[in-house]
């Protein structure tokens, strides 16, 4: 593993996890990840977000949206209404909130509840942030003795050090994408819905390194795996061979999806990987 | 790899400075910690040149091999030079380092075997672009090219 946090499909029951996100490409993967594993273990699951087109981009995640949605296991809505009065935060009235859901998930008969919370609300003017590391430490009693976790998500470039500080030590958990090299230039991370790896940015030979350790990590992942190469604007030839290694590997026991720009897959085209069984090439990216 | 030879050349003179001297243009230094601002800068002038941007995109991977090589089996960098002429990008990267065995490197004749040895970038080289020579001597490497707009 890449570093020391948690992974996102080891969370469990009553787990308070805190995941802390660079891009919002990594938020969306982790959470539909969270959600897809909360569905299938039979647990109501609502995410709270103010972002748009929340179950597109769920969709696009590979989850059955509109089937959970039309069981009633899956919830999707902003935070106004659930943590947020108006411009007002009452870390009570939040907690009340989140009480009333893990009563309403265990009268309806599921499993459990997952809740995952995109924080970003907490960048905005709301009268009575303060309590916001008082809601955080209410949710470990919240969640006491009841079959629901709770995943706090964090952007990590907006929230500044100490409010991150002040409500780390409130979660039993932190959680991040695993990441084998981020720079300004390149990022190279797993992806976990659909699983795979995905890889940003340019990259050339001076990457070798931690592109060989993602991709040999990709390549033990069980089951179909996607090659996200979308926000790769530039690949040079020892990586794109590199890659091409690996799909060849995967493809040797799984359906592969390569999803890149066209010029990146003219580099993989070159090597023969565009008419390799078991290998679909995606367009993608800008 | 760098031989001791280039390693000792490096900091002098620029090496070899065949082929006709670029007009305006772009004629920027390299080393392995700038190769993302020599592609950055190799897309803005194909560009500008009139390129598509496939061929842009070409340029670029193509000036990138070139000036890696001569980062990684060369003297350690390099100096780029770009310019057109009527309907025609040139590039032209030198370098003062040989080879560690003196051979020098000679665009491949054909395509290689998978998987990657150090030449598939020179073979690249050869496939995305109209033409592409490579002369050496005691004095280093010039790698250029050509793509027509």
């Amino acid at each position: 593993m890449a570093d020391a946090s948690a992974q996102i499909t080891e969370l469990t029951v009553d787990d308070h996890a805190c995941l802390t996100f660079g891009e919002p490409e990594e938020l969306l993967d982790l959470t539909a990840a969270f959600i897809r594993d909360g569905l299938a273990s039979g647990l109501k699951v609502v995410w709270l977000s103010d972002a748009a087109s929340q179950l597109a981009e769920l969709g696009r995640r590979g989850v059955a949206v509109q089937p959970a949605r039309g069981r009633g296991q899956l919830v999707t809505a902003g935070c106004q209404g659930r943590l947020l009065s108006g411009q007002e935060f009452h870390a009570d009235a939040a907690l009340g909130w989140l009480a009333g859901q893990v009563e309403s998930a265990r009268a309806a008969g599921f499993a459990g509840l997952r809740v995952a919370v995109d924080m970003g609300w907490a960048l905005r003017p709301v009268t009575g942030i303060e309590e916001l590391p008082r809601f955080e430490e209410g949710i470990a009693a919240a969640l006491e003795g009841t079959a629901a976790s709770v995943l706090c998500q964090y952007d990590r470039d907006r929230f500044d050090p100490v409010t991150l500080a002040s409500v780390a030590g409130s979660h039993t958990r932190s959680v991040a994408a695993a990441t084998y090299h981020a720079d300004p230039v390149l990022r190279i991370c797993r992806q976990y819905a659909p699983p795979g790896i995905r890889i940003a940015g340019e990259i050339d030979y001076q990457a070798a390194g931690p592109l060989a350790l993602a991709l040999a990590e990709a390549v033990r992942l069980g089951g179909d795996i996607v090659v996200n190469l979308a926000g790769l604007a530039f690949a040079d030839v020892r990586c794109t061979a590199m890659i091409a290694d690996a799909v060849r590997a995967m493809a040797a026991r799984a359906t592969v999806a390569l999803q890149c720009r066209p010029p990146v897959a003219a580099g993989f085209a070159r090597l023969g990987i565009d008419g390799l069984p078991g290998v679909r090439l995606v367009p993608g990216g800008q | 790899m760098a031989s001791d030879h280039g390693q000792q050349a490096a900091g002098h003179e620029p090496a070899v400075t065949s082929g006709p001297p670029p007009a305006a243009g772009l004629e920027q230094d390299f080393d392995a910690g700038s190769l993302y601002a020599l592609r950055s800068a190799v897309a803005a002038h194909a560009a500008a040149a009139g390129l598509a941007p496939g061929r842009v995109y070409e340029a670029v991977a193509a000036v990138h091999e070139l000036a890696a090589n001569a980062v990684r089996h060369g003297a350690g960098h390099g100096r780029l030079r770009l310019w057109t002429d009527g309907q025609v990008l040139t590039c032209q990267v030198t370098d003062k380092g040989i080879t560690p065995d003196g051979q020098g490197q000679h665009p491949p004749a054909q395509a290689l075997p998978w998987p990657a040895e150090h030449a598939h970038g020179l073979w690249m080289v050869g496939q995305v672009t109209d033409q592409f020579t490579i002369d050496h001597g005691p004095a280093g490497t010039t790698a250029t090219f050509t793509l027509n707009i």
